[in-house]
């Protein structure tokens, strides 16, 4: 196992490094806006064009670029270690502010994922033990709902209701912990949880029904029955283990790009998380911005298959890592 | 040394004179604006034009608070409620959109140039900060008095006594920090983004400085005295001291600073308010410095009085609020629904353009009538075409063009007359007050008439049948760039169905803003027309609409003269289009006028000679060369929530006037929360 996951780590760095390569392709060989001509200006001139271009090091060898955004990442920059350079648009140390947006985004995400977690698994278990039971058509009315309703519906839908018109809940922004208080951090991210976790809490709920039924239909289950075995540990260790092994895939995958950025549900609830930060990057052809959020992404998202391949182990006996 | 005119704040003129209103002259004078063109622009609301956009006002209920009696935008004040001091003004930002990182030297973009001038930065000379035509009047800032040379060659400031840097420098604005000012513009590394308005204007100013060392054309005899030395007169001097980058700046701090940009997050106050934070800088040396804490530029900046002010030495600043907190949110409709709510005082830093349903509540709720502000915006919207690209290549096509658009439904696309005029010429009337009645494309309700774009068309040698369709392979397929939302995207088929009816074909290629306008910039992509660009006045005087025209606009990579007007062979070989080049001029006609000489020309001109020189500018553009078909003088729309106990518009920045707007929220800006 210890090799395996030894290797697995070296395909992750593999993989990364092939990420940014071809986003520094994309970005730096034809990025859709110079950034070189936005710093100069609503008339920018051949000389302060160039200027700019120096100061930002884009004049420099395309390969000579990317090998200095590796030496940065490896051995850290004038900003510390590991350097992510500075941005184009503030002129300031890109770390802190990436730092602090993945710091939002991870809370976002994290949140999310486990009232999801709590809504959508134990709502599908409950629909597939008792399936066709009005519980079960209700449940999946929801979860027709949320498979339906987008974050971009939703979200302006709850803040309108919730915020606006009945003042159950603040509204958008994000207030830290360590600023502003429990109360005032929670009550500020209770809807994006909710409306984040909504989608992905009906897909799960869905998913569990689904893999539960098809379980609780197996010979290994009529065996455990047969042999006496009381119901609560026939659908709990005998099934739901069995069940929730994709779903356990789905989840980290789903947290991994989550971590990644929730850009339209930081964007409708005005959270400086990562993915909106990327967005606005992009837009304004914030280089080094853009390398570093996709680095933080394809990491999350690699990370996150490695540990779902180990807890496979774990989830199920017959598979082993040799 | 000779004097020929003097400005003196509060005394009568020296030279005699009319005894009211001779400082006035002298200033239009000055900068080329003469009595009867401020009359007439205050008259404005006598015009035609101006006549239908009341009749407009009398249904739009909010225009008549907004427009105020003057038929001037940006005038308005919030009536009976008592003007009140204290509190916070609280509003926010899709994003704060800086151009040069918050670098007074280089940053170019208006709704900063309103935070340094109504609150961070007092320079030589400013303005009024208020809406309509006297916003644009310059008055003196930090200077006490100045006089001219007779010869227009040399100006000497002389300063005020008793302003002050804010906490930690704690000293006076001396003639030296002015200097500095100037310094940091001539440096090339600190890329100051509007530097062609001092280079070659005042002597040793290149822009091209390899270190920031002292201008020779600038004298500094003593702290309160600074002289300018000019190449030649400039009658808009006074226009270009009142920008943000000629303001003093303290060599201690902003001396730590030598690259593009990286000056704007330790920003030195020198007017009523300071960044919070920048009393606990350390400036004993460059290593201490930290960034000032109330300035996140991708989050937050909030304004706290700067406690050297003193207000009696600045007559244009009210300073009725303790503070000024602008945040960051992402969410339009949010920030809308925020200034509904009360949670914010009001947009007014650019908060991208009302939702429509949110829009629609104000113009229809009576309560909600005085929270709409409409301002001018100074700004013109417009198609460009392309003289290097066939068809546009065509004079009489260009015309077509113009007379065909149906402006009225390009208007309609942006939200109907509350986003703005309909424009006929390069010029908005705030500009040049001429512009006002002058209509070369006059089309039945601006809804495009057909048949007088026929009859252009048939005059181009792309209508070979002469029934007034394009029937040339070119016209086939034509390549338009737009951006890639409303309301440009909902103009596209507006467009393109207008220009099918002359035989065009547009194909629509819609982009993100910034794509857009890189693609515009690059003179090798030959774009044949484009939707998506639009223009604002650096300040009020039409020489800063006409230098898109220019042959020096026109560069490979970053042009603005999208049109290519007067672009030269060299040019065109440096840019690789010559053949393009050379195609547009082979048949002996010159369909790429250059308008360098004529600019000049008016930028030497001076009071009713510069009106009428500028007229004259604008109407040669649009009749005689035709790069752009105009649509829309844009306004400004601005919400207001109950707290605001008075809304000022400041004119030259085209935001809302941080330094004379009220409230009465009693929140102090130290404890505002801002996330």
């Amino acid at each position: 196992m210890g090799r395996y996951i030894v290797r697995r780590l070296l395909w992750v760095v593999f993989v990364l490094f092939v990420i940014t390569l071809i986003t520094f392709l994309i970005f730096f060989v034809m990025p859709p806006t110079d950034p070189a001509i936005n710093f100069a200006g609503r008339q920018p001139t051949t000389e302060l064009v160039a200027e700019v271009r120096h100061q930002f090091g884009l004049d420099k060898p395309l390969v000579v670029q990317i090998g200095l955004f590796y030496k940065r990442i490896f051995f850290g920059d004038e900003y510390g270690w590991p350097g992510m350079g500075f941005s184009f648009v503030t002129r300031s140390a890109l770390k802190p502010i990436i730092l602090g947006r993945l710091s939002v985004t991870m809370q976002l995400a994290l949140g999310a994922a486990m009232m999801w977690v709590l809504l959508g698994i134990p709502t599908g278990i409950l629909s597939a033990l008792r399936p066709r039971s009005i519980f079960d058509r209700l449940a999946m009315g929801f979860a027709l709902i949320g498979v339906s309703a987008p974050v971009f519906f939703l979200g302006p839908l709850f803040l309108y209701l919730f915020w606006y018109k009945l003042r159950l809940a603040p509204g958008s922004g994000y207030y830290s912990i360590g600023q502003y208080g429990l109360g005032t951090w929670a009550s500020h991210f209770i809807m994006p949880w909710i409306v984040l976790a909504l989608l992905y809490a009906a897909f799960y709920a869905r998913m569990t029904r689904a893999n539960l039924i098809e379980t609780m239909g197996q010979d290994y289950i009529r065996t455990a029955r047969a042999k006496g075995l009381p119901e609560r540990r026939v659908v709990f260790k005998h099934g739901l283990r069995a069940s929730l092994t994709p779903v356990v895939t789905m989840f980290g995958l789903d947290l991994g790009a989550l971590l990644g950025g929730a850009f339209i549900t930081e964007t409708v609830f005005n959270l400086p998380g990562i993915g909106a930060y990327a967005i606005k990057s992009v837009a304004s052809g914030d280089l080094y911005a853009i390398l570093d959020v996709t680095i933080i992404a394809g990491f999350f998202i690699t990370f996150a298959n490695l540990v779902v391949d180990v807890v496979y182990a774990f989830l199920d006996p017959r598979v082993r890592y040799s | 040394m000779g004097c020929a005119t003097r400005w003196t704040q509060g005394r009568e003129d020296e030279l005699g004179g009319e005894e009211v209103g001779q400082d006035e002259a002298w200033i239009h004078e000055s900068t080329g604006f003469d009595k009867g063109r401020m009359k007439e622009r205050g008259e404005v609301v006598t015009t035609k034009r101006t006549a239908k956009l009341l009749a407009l006002v009398a249904v739009l209920a909010v225009l008549a608070t907004a427009c105020g009696g003057e038929g001037e935008g940006g005038e308005s004040e919030t009536p009976s409620v008592e003007v009140t001091q204290g509190g916070t003004y609280r509003t926010s930002a899709e994003d704060f959109g800086f151009t040069g990182a918050f670098d007074p030297t280089g940053e170019y973009l208006g709704s900063a140039w309103g935070l340094y001038t109504s609150l961070l930065l007092r320079n030589l000379v400013t303005y009024k900060h208020v809406g309509g035509v006297e916003g644009d009047d310059i008055v003196p800032d930090i200077a006490e008095s100045w006089e001219t040379s007779a010869d227009g060659l040399t100006w000497t400031f002389h300063l005020k006594s008793g302003v002050e840097w804010g906490p930690p420098l704690n000293r006076d604005v001396t003639s030296a920090d002015v200097e500095y000012a100037f310094e940091r513009i001539n440096a090339k590394s600190l890329a100051a983004q509007y530097g062609y308005y001092y280079t070659g204007v005042i002597e040793g100013m290149t822009g091209q400085e390899k270190a920031i060392k002292p201008v020779s054309g600038i004298e500094t005899p003593d702290d309160s005295t600074i002289i300018f030395h000019l190449v030649a007169p400039t009658g808009d001097l006074l226009y270009r001291l009142a920008m943000p980058a000629t303001a003093p700046m303290p060599k201690e701090v902003a001396g730590c600073f030598k690259r593009a940009g990286e000056y704007g997050r330790y920003v030195m106050s020198s007017g009523p308010y300071m960044i919070k934070g920048q009393d606990e800088l350390d400036v004993s040396s460059c290593d201490t410095l930290e960034p000032i804490s109330g300035f996140d530029p991708t989050k937050y900046i909030v304004f706290v009085r700067n406690p050297n002010y003193d207000p009696a030495t600045d007559e244009s600043r009210e300073a009725n609020v303790d503070g000024v907190v602008i945040t960051i949110n992402t969410n339009t409709e949010d920030i809308y629904n925020k200034v509904l709510a009360g949670e914010l005082d009001g947009t007014g830093y650019p908060a991208g353009e009302p939702p429509a349903p949110i829009l629609r509540q104000y113009l229809t709720d009576p309560e909600l009538e005085d929270k709409l502000k409409i301002d001018s915006g100074d700004r013109t919207w417009y198609i460009f075409m392309n003289l290097l690209v066939p068809p546009f290549d065509d004079i009489h096509v260009r015309k077509a063009v113009n007379f065909v658009i149906d402006k009225a439904a390009l208007q309609k696309a942006w939200g109907g007359p509350s986003h703005g005029e309909i424009a006929t010429s390069i010029e908005p009337p705030t500009v040049l007050a001429t512009t006002a009645e002058y209509d070369p494309y006059a089309t039945p309700n601006h809804e495009g008439d057909v048949q007088a774009a026929m009859d252009e068309m048939k005059q181009s040698k792309y209508d070979a049948d002469g029934d007034g369709v394009c029937d040339a392979d070119v016209c086939d397929g034509v390549l338009m760039i737009n951006r890639n939302y409303p309301p440009f995207s909902d103009m596209s088929p507006v467009i393109q169905d207008n220009l099918a009816q002359i035989g065009i074909n547009i194909k629509v290629r819609e982009l993100d803003s910034s794509t857009a306008y890189t693609t515009d910039q690059t003179v090798e992509n030959l774009i044949p027309i484009a939707a998506n660009a639009g223009w604002g006045k650096d300040y009020a005087d039409p020489s800063t609409f006409a230098v898109l025209f220019l042959e020096s606009g026109i560069s490979c990579t970053g042009q603005v003269n999208y049109s290519e007007v007067g672009m030269t062979q060299a040019q065109a070989e440096e840019c690789n289009v010559i053949d393009a080049w050379n195609a547009a001029t082979s048949n002996g006609q010159n369909p790429l006028p250059n308008v360098d000489e004529k600019f000049t020309e008016c930028n030497a001109a001076l009071g009713d000679a510069r009106t009428t020189c500028w007229t004259e500018f604008d109407q040669y553009l649009m009749e005689e060369v035709v790069p752009w078909a105009p649509y829309l003088w844009a306004t400004v729309l601005s919400t207001l929530s109950d707290s605001v106990t008075k809304y000022e518009f400041d004119q030259f920045a085209g935001t809302i006037s941080y330094s004379r707007i009220a409230v009465d929220n009693g929140l102090d800006p130290n404890t505002v929360p801002v996330g």
